[in-house]
C-alpha cells in the first residue's frame, strides 16, 4: 500500500524548516487538488504536512489594501464585506469557481497553486508529459485538446492554469507574501507564475522550502467598476473555456484606468497589458473595446481543438468591458 | 373482473414505496453489501489499445502488503462464454489470452485484504506490450464493417427514382458523439462461493441473464447461481450485460476461496460497462412541394469494438416513423479498438431520430412550412412496414396539446428573428417515439392467510419505480389496499423476468403480474364457487371480481367473502399463482404493437456573440399508453429530457486519437447536465391505453430522451440560422 507520513504543523517557520529538510515533502491545505492528485497517483509525497492549523486564516483590511491569509477559504473571501463592496471582480471569480462544497474547503493559497486540469497530466498511465516527467513530450498537443491553453505555451506543453480567482488577482496587481528559511519576501502575482513555454515542470517562482502566507490585494479606486465573465459549456461546475476580469475607471466617457486579466487561455493567469494600453485614455465605446480585444491573443499558439479560444477570448473581453462600463454601443 | 377501459389513463402519483429507504440511506445498493471474510479486488487495465502482452510482471504486486492473489492471462482458469441474448453475443471472457483489443481492457485482477491494498498493488503490476497500430477513427477505411448486423435494414418502393422526381431534396451528414451511460452508482460485484454454489451481488438490470452467464461461464447448473440486485444506483443500459469484471470477481472468489468484492472507479466506468457508440449518418429526404414525403434514404455507420455485439440500428425507426412510399434504411458498424459499446438510454433511436428530425426541420424551412405542420402532413396511422394499424398512437394529440402548452403558434417563423438582449431566442420541435420492445416475462403472486399479498419477479428497479408501480398494479388486480401488498424483485431465484431495458419492463412485467393476479383470483374463485358454505357457490368465473380484499359477485361487494375467510375455511396458509406474458403477435391481434410517442417543444437561448447555448423551456407531450403512476412516469420523462439535453449540448466521451485512451473519463471532465442547466420541464400525458396488451401500458423509460437533441438543434437553427449537424452542439460550433 502507498503509505505516507502525515504531520500536523502549527508554526509557519517550522513548516518551512521541515520542507527544507525533506525535498519530497508536500503541504496539505484544503486538499481539493492535492488529495485528488495523490489518489490518481500523480503525486506521491512520502510526507504530507497539514498546514491548516497555521495562523494564516484571517482577512483584514489595512487602509486601501486587503490582506488575505493564505488559509482563508474561497467562501470566506467571497463573503468578505470589502470584497463585496470594492472587489466585485474577485467575488464573481470566486463564486463562479468550483462548487460551494469545494469552496468551503479550498484555500486562497491553494487556489493560486492549483495544478492544471490537463487529463494527460493527471493520468500517470500517460507516459508523455513534460510537466509530470520532464523530457517525455506532450501527449495533449497531439491528442484531444480543448480545455487547454493558447498563451504561454508551445509544443512542449499546453497545460492551462484553470484558476478563476488568480485571473482577477493578476488584474488587480495582487502581491504574494512568502515565507522562506531566511525570512519573508513579496512577489507581485504578475511575476509569480512561470509559463509552460518557459518551463512545463516549474509553474511558479515559489521555492520548495517556501510557503505563501498571505495575498495582498490593493483596492482599486472607489470609483472603479469591475467584474468577471466566465464562459463555459454548462452553467456551473466547469472550468472556463475563456474568461475576462475587468477593472475600469471611467470619467466623462473616457477610460482613465483599465486592468484586464484573461482566463481559460494561458498557462498562467494572463494579464492583458496590450488591451489596457488600448483602453487607457480612450473613449469608453464598443469600438474601443473591440480594438482592445484585437490587441490581445496575438501570440496565441493553437492546436485544432483550441483554435476557437482566440475569437472566443476576444469576444469574452468585449462583452465584459461592455458589462462593466455599461456601454454597449 | 375489472377491465382496462374502466381505469383512468393516468394512475395515482403514489410516492415511491422504496422512497423512505432511499432517502434515509438504508436501501442497500450493490456496493453496500459485505459478507464475513471477504477480500477486495482491483482491476489492472491495459494502457495500449491494440497488440499483445509480451510480459506480465506481478512479483512486486504479489509481495505488496495484504495481497492474496494476482490473476493474469497466464494463470487464470479458462472459462466458458455466456449466452447470446437479444442484445447479441456475450462480452468476451476476460484473461483468455495475451491479446489487447482496447485501452482499458482488464489484463489482471488483484485480490487483497483491503480495497486500498488491492488498489495499491494493482499499480505495481507491470505489463510490457508489443503494441500494434490501433484502429480508432470511425471512418478509417481499414476498419472491418458489419453490414446489416441486426437484419433490420428496410427497403420499400424505389428510393432513387423517387429522389430524382422529388420537388425538393434535403441531404445531410450527421455526427453523434460517443456518450457514456454514467449512472451515479459505481458498478460493484460481490461474489461468494459455497462449494459449487455461487451467490453474487451485482449491479445489473437483468439478474436472470447474469445468472445464466455465470452458470455457463463456470460450467455449473443455473440452480447453483443466485444473483441479488435489490437496488441499482442507475443503469441507463450499462447494466444490461454481464461484463468481464463480474466474471473476474467470481473467478477470483473461486480461485482464492474467499468472497471477493469489486467496486469500479469512475474512470473504469468509462471503459468497463459500455457506452453509446459514436456514429455518422447520411440522410436524404425527398418531398413534394406541399410537404408530402416521397423518399427517405437513411444510412449509418456506428462504432463497435473488435469482439462484441451492440444493438444500434440507427436508421431503423426511419422505416416506420412517417408515411412515405419509398424508404431505404441501411446500418453498418465499424470494428475499432475501443471499449465495448452498449445500449444507452434510447439506443439507436436517439441517434437516428436526431438525423431524421433535423432533416425534416430543414425540409420545413426549405418549403417555408411550419415544422409542426410538416409532421402532421406525414403522420401515419398504420405501420408502413405491414399496413397494420398501430395498437395505439396518439401522436397527433401530442402535437396538438404540446404545441398549445408551449405556445408554438407565437413563434416568428424566420430564423434569427427573436431576440432578448444578447440572447437570440429560438423555438424548435421534434417528434419522438421509442419502438415497442418486450420479451417473455414471469411473475408470481401469493395471498397469505391474513389477506396480505406478496408478488415477485426477478426484475430490477433501476430508479424507474418498478417496486412502486408493480405494487400499485398488484393491489388493483387483487382488490387490496396498497399497504397490504408487497412487491419484491432483484433476486434471480424469483420467476424469470425480462431486462429493465428497451422501455419494455413495465409492459412485460405488468402483463405478467396481471396474469398472475388473475390466475390467483381464479384459484380463490374456484375454491369458493365449489364450496357450499360460500356466498359464491355456483357463480360463474366471469361474474367474480375482487375489491376491498374480498372476492365477490360483480357489482355486488356484499355477495362474497374475504381472501382470509376462504383460506381459513379450506385450511390453507396461502395460495400462489404464476403468471407470464409474451409480446403480442401482430397477426393475432391484427395490430402492430406500438411504442411510446411524444412531441417535444424546446426554447433555447443562444448568446449572439459568445455562442453559449442554454435551454430555457421544454414541453414534452407524451403518449405512453396507460400510465400506472403519474409521479414516477413524469420522473422518467424528466430524467430522459435531462439526458437528451446532455446528449445535445454536453456529453462527449473523447478518445485520444493516437492511443485510444479515454481523455475525459472523470465527472470533472465528462460533462453531464447539472441542475443549473435544466429549466422547468413540462410533461403532459395524452392518448389512451394501448390496445395491444391487457394492461395497456407502453413504457416511458426512453421516449423522454428521444427528440430532445433534434428539437434543441432545430431551436438553435431558429435562433441563429446555423444548422448544426454534429452532437454535442458546443460554443466551438457557434462562433
Amino acid at each position: 500500500m502507498r503509505t505516507f507520513e502525515y504531520v500536523r504543523a502549527t508554526d509557519t517557520q517550522e513548516v518551512v524548516r521541515m520542507l527544507a529538510e525533506d525535498p519530497s515533502a508536500s503541504c496539505l491545505a484544503g486538499g481539493t487538488t492535492q488529495l485528488d492528485l495523490m489518489k490518481d497517483g500523480v503525486l506521491e509525497p512520502p510526507t504530507l504536512i497539514d498546514i491548516t492549523r497555521l495562523p494564516l486564516h484571517g482577512i483584514e483590511r489595512r487602509g486601501e489594501s486587503l490582506h488575505v491569509g493564505a488559509l482563508a477559504t474561497m467562501e470566506e473571501l467571497a463573503a468578505d464585506s470589502t470584497v463585496a463592496e470594492r472587489l466585485p471582480v474577485v467575488r464573481e471569480a470566486l463564486l463562479l469557481g468550483a462548487s460551494v462544497q469545494l469552496r468551503n474547503m479550498a484555500t486562497i493559497g491553494g487556489n493560486l497553486l492549483q495544478r492544471t486540469r490537463c487529463r494527460y497530466f493527471r493520468d500517470p498511465a500517460v507516459l508523455e508529459c513534460n510537466k509530470r516527467a520532464p523530457g517525455t513530450g506532450c501527449a495533449a498537443v497531439q491528442g484531444a485538446a480543448r480545455m487547454h491553453a493558447v498563451l504561454g505555451v508551445n509544443e512542449n506543453c499546453i497545460a492551462l492554469h484553470a484558476s478563476d480567482l488568480a485571473v482577477a488577482l493578476v488584474a488587480l496587481d495582487a502581491v504574494v507574501h512568502i515565507q522562506g528559511l531566511s525570512g519573508r519576501r513579496t512577489v507581485p502575482l504578475t511575476e509569480f507564475y512561470v509559463t509552460a513555454d518557459e518551463s512545463p515542470e516549474r509553474e511558479n517562482v515559489l521555492e520548495h522550502a517556501e510557503l505563501i502566507t498571505e495575498v495582498e490585494i490593493p483596492l482599486p479606486p472607489p470609483s472603479a467598476r469591475s467584474g468577471y465573465l466566465k464562459v463555459r459549456d454548462r452553467v456551473s461546475y466547469e472550468f472556463a473555456l475563456t474568461s475576462a476580469a475587468v477593472v475600469l475607471v471611467v470619467e466623462d466617457g473616457t477610460i482613465r484606468q483599465a486592468r484586464v486579466g484573461l482566463g481559460g487561455v494561458g498557462s498562467k493567469p494572463w494579464r492583458a497589458y496590450e488591451a489596457e494600453h488600448v483602453l487607457t485614455g480612450a473613449p469608453a465605446t464598443s469600438a474601443t473595446f473591440q480594438d482592445a480585444s484585437e490587441a490581445t491573443m496575438r501570440d496565441a499558439w493553437t492546436v485544432p481543438g483550441t483554435a476557437f479560444k482566440v475569437p472566443l477570448a476576444r469576444r469574452t473581453l468585449v462583452r465584459e468591458l461592455q458589462t462593466v462600463s455599461g456601454v454597449t454601443a | 373482473m375489472s377491465t382496462v377501459e374502466s381505469r383512468p389513463l393516468v394512475g395515482a402519483g403514489v410516492n415511491r414505496v422504496d422512497g423512505p429507504r432511499k432517502v434515509t440511506g438504508t436501501a442497500p445498493y450493490p456496493m453496500d453489501f459485505s459478507v464475513p471474510g471477504q477480500a477486495y479486488g482491483a482491476l489492472v487495465q491495459s494502457t495500449v489499445s491494440a497488440g499483445r502482452i509480451i510480459r506480465m510482471d506481478t512479483e512486486e504486486a504479489e509481495r505488496s502488503p495484504g495481497v492474496i492473489s494476482v490473476l493474469t492471462h497466464e494463470n487464470a482458469p479458462q472459462v466458458g462464454t455466456g449466452p447470446t441474448t437479444v442484445l447479441g453475443e456475450a462480452p468476451p471472457a476476460p484473461l483468455r489470452n495475451d491479446r489487447v483489443m482496447h485501452h482499458g481492457q482488464h489484463i489482471a485482477f488483484v485480490v487483497a485484504e483491503t480495497p486500498e491494498q488491492a488498489a495499491a498493488a494493482a499499480r505495481l503490476v507491470h505489463a510490457e506490450y508489443e503494441a500494434a497500430e490501433p484502429l480508432l477513427d470511425l471512418q478509417d477505411p481499414r476498419a472491418q464493417h458489419l453490414v446489416d448486423p441486426w437484419k433490420m435494414d428496410h427497403s420499400r418502393g424505389d428510393v432513387s427514382a423517387a429522389l430524382e422526381a422529388a420537388d425538393v431534396i434535403v441531404r445531410g451528414t450527421y455526427f453523434t458523439a460517443d456518450n457514456t451511460n454514467n449512472p451515479l452508482g459505481l458498478f460493484a460485484t460481490l461474489a461468494a462461493w459455497e462449494e459449487d454454489t455461487l451467490t453474487v451481488h451485482d449491479t445489473s438490470q437483468w439478474p436472470s441473464m447474469v445468472r445464466t452467464t455465470l452458470a455457463m461461464v463456470f460450467g455449473i447448473p443455473e440452480s447453483s447461481v443466485r444473483v441479488l440486485v435489490p437496488y441499482v444506483g442507475g443503469g441507463f443500459g450499462a447494466g444490461l450485460r454481464a461484463w468481464p469484471h463480474v466474471i473476474l470477481t467470481a473467478m477470483a472468489a473461486r480461485t482464492t476461496k474467499r468472497p471477493v468484492k469489486l467496486v469500479l472507479t469512475r474512470p473504469q466506468m468509462f471503459t468497463s460497462v459500455g457506452h453509446r457508440p459514436s456514429g455518422v449518418q447520411w440522410l436524404s429526404v425527398g418531398a413534394s412541394r406541399d410537404g408530402g414525403l416521397v423518399a427517405l434514404d437513411h444510412r449509418s455507420l456506428s462504432s463497435l469494438s473488435m469482439e462484441d455485439n451492440d444493438y444500434e440500428p440507427f436508421s431503423h425507426g426511419t422505416a416506420f416513423a412517417y408515411q412515405c412510399p419509398n424508404v431505404i434504411t441501411r446500418d453498418q458498424q465499424a470494428k475499432l479498438n475501443i471499449a465495448v459499446p452498449t445500449s444507452m438510454r434510447a439506443p439507436a433511436e436517439a441517434q437516428g431520430s436526431f438525423a431524421l428530425e433535423s432533416a425534416l426541420d430543414e425540409l420545413a424551412y426549405t418549403l417555408r412550412m411550419d415544422p409542426l405542420e410538416l409532421r402532421i402532413r406525414n403522420h401515419t396511422e398504420v405501420d408502413p412496414r405491414n399496413g397494420l394499424p398501430w395498437s395505439g398512437k396518439a401522436l397527433l394529440e401530442c402535437y396538438e396539446v404540446g404545441a398549445r402548452r408551449f405556445g408554438w403558434a407565437d413563434r416568428s417563423p424566420e430564423p434569427r428573428s427573436m431576440r432578448d438582449g444578447n440572447w437570440l431566442v429560438g423555438y424548435g420541435m421534434a417528434s419522438a417515439m421509442f419502438p415497442y420492445f418486450a420479451t417473455p416475462c414471469m411473475a408470481e403472486a401469493t395471498v397469505n392467510r391474513d389477506g396480505s399479498a406478496f408478488v415477485r419477479s426477478a426484475a430490477t428497479d433501476i430508479g424507474t419505480g418498478t417496486y412502486t408501480v408493480m405494487a400499485q398494479l398488484s393491489a388493483e388486480e387483487l382488490g387490496l389496499p396498497l399497504d397490504k401488498v408487497r412487491f419484491d424483485l432483484g433476486d434471480s431465484d424469483m420467476p424469470d423476468s425480462m431486462m429493465a431495458g428497451g422501455s419494455g419492463l413495465t409492459g412485460a412485467l405488468g402483463n405478467a403480474v396481471h396474469d398472475a393476479c388473475r390466475r390467483l383470483v381464479g384459484l380463490f374463485a374456484d375454491l369458493a364457487r365449489g364450496d357450499a358454505d360460500s356466498p359464491l357457490l355456483g357463480a360463474s368465473p366471469e361474474d367474480v371480481e375482487v375489491s376491498g380484499g374480498r372476492v365477490h359477485l360483480a357489482g355486488r361487494p356484499d355477495r362474497g367473502e374475504s381472501y382470509a375467510d376462504i383460506l381459513a375455511r379450506h385450511g390453507l396458509a396461502q395460495l400462489t399463482a404464476t403468471g407470464s406474458s409474451r409480446p403480442p403477435d401482430p397477426a393475432e391481434i391484427g395490430m402492430s404493437p406500438a411504442g411510446a410517442y411524444g412531441a417535444k417543444f424546446v426554447e433555447v437561448r443562444v448568446d449572439a456573440d459568445l455562442g453559449i447555448v442554454r435551454v430555457a423551456r421544454v414541453v414534452s407531450a407524451i403518449d405512453g399508453g396507460r400510465i400506472l403512476n403519474e409521479k414516477t412516469a413524469r420522473s422518467q420523462i424528466i430524467g430522459g429530457t435531462v439526458g437528451g439535453i446532455g446528449m445535445a449540448l454536453f456529453e462527449d466521451t473523447v478518445t485520444d486519437p493516437r492511443t485510444g485512451r479515454i481523455a475525459n473519463g472523470t465527472f470533472g471532465d465528462y460533462l453531464v447536465a447539472v441542475n443549473a442547466d435544466i429549466p422547468e420541464l413540462d410533461v403532459i400525458f395524452v392518448g389512451e391505453p394501448d390496445r395491444g396488451t391487457p394492461t395497456g401500458t407502453k413504457g416511458v423509460g426512453e421516449v423522454g430522451l428521444v427528440g430532445i437533441a433534434p428539437a434543441i438543434a432545430n431551436a438553435v437553427y431558429h435562433a441563429t440560422g446555423k444548422r448544426i449537424r454534429d452532437l454535442p452542439i458546443t460554443i466551438d460550433n457557434l462562433l
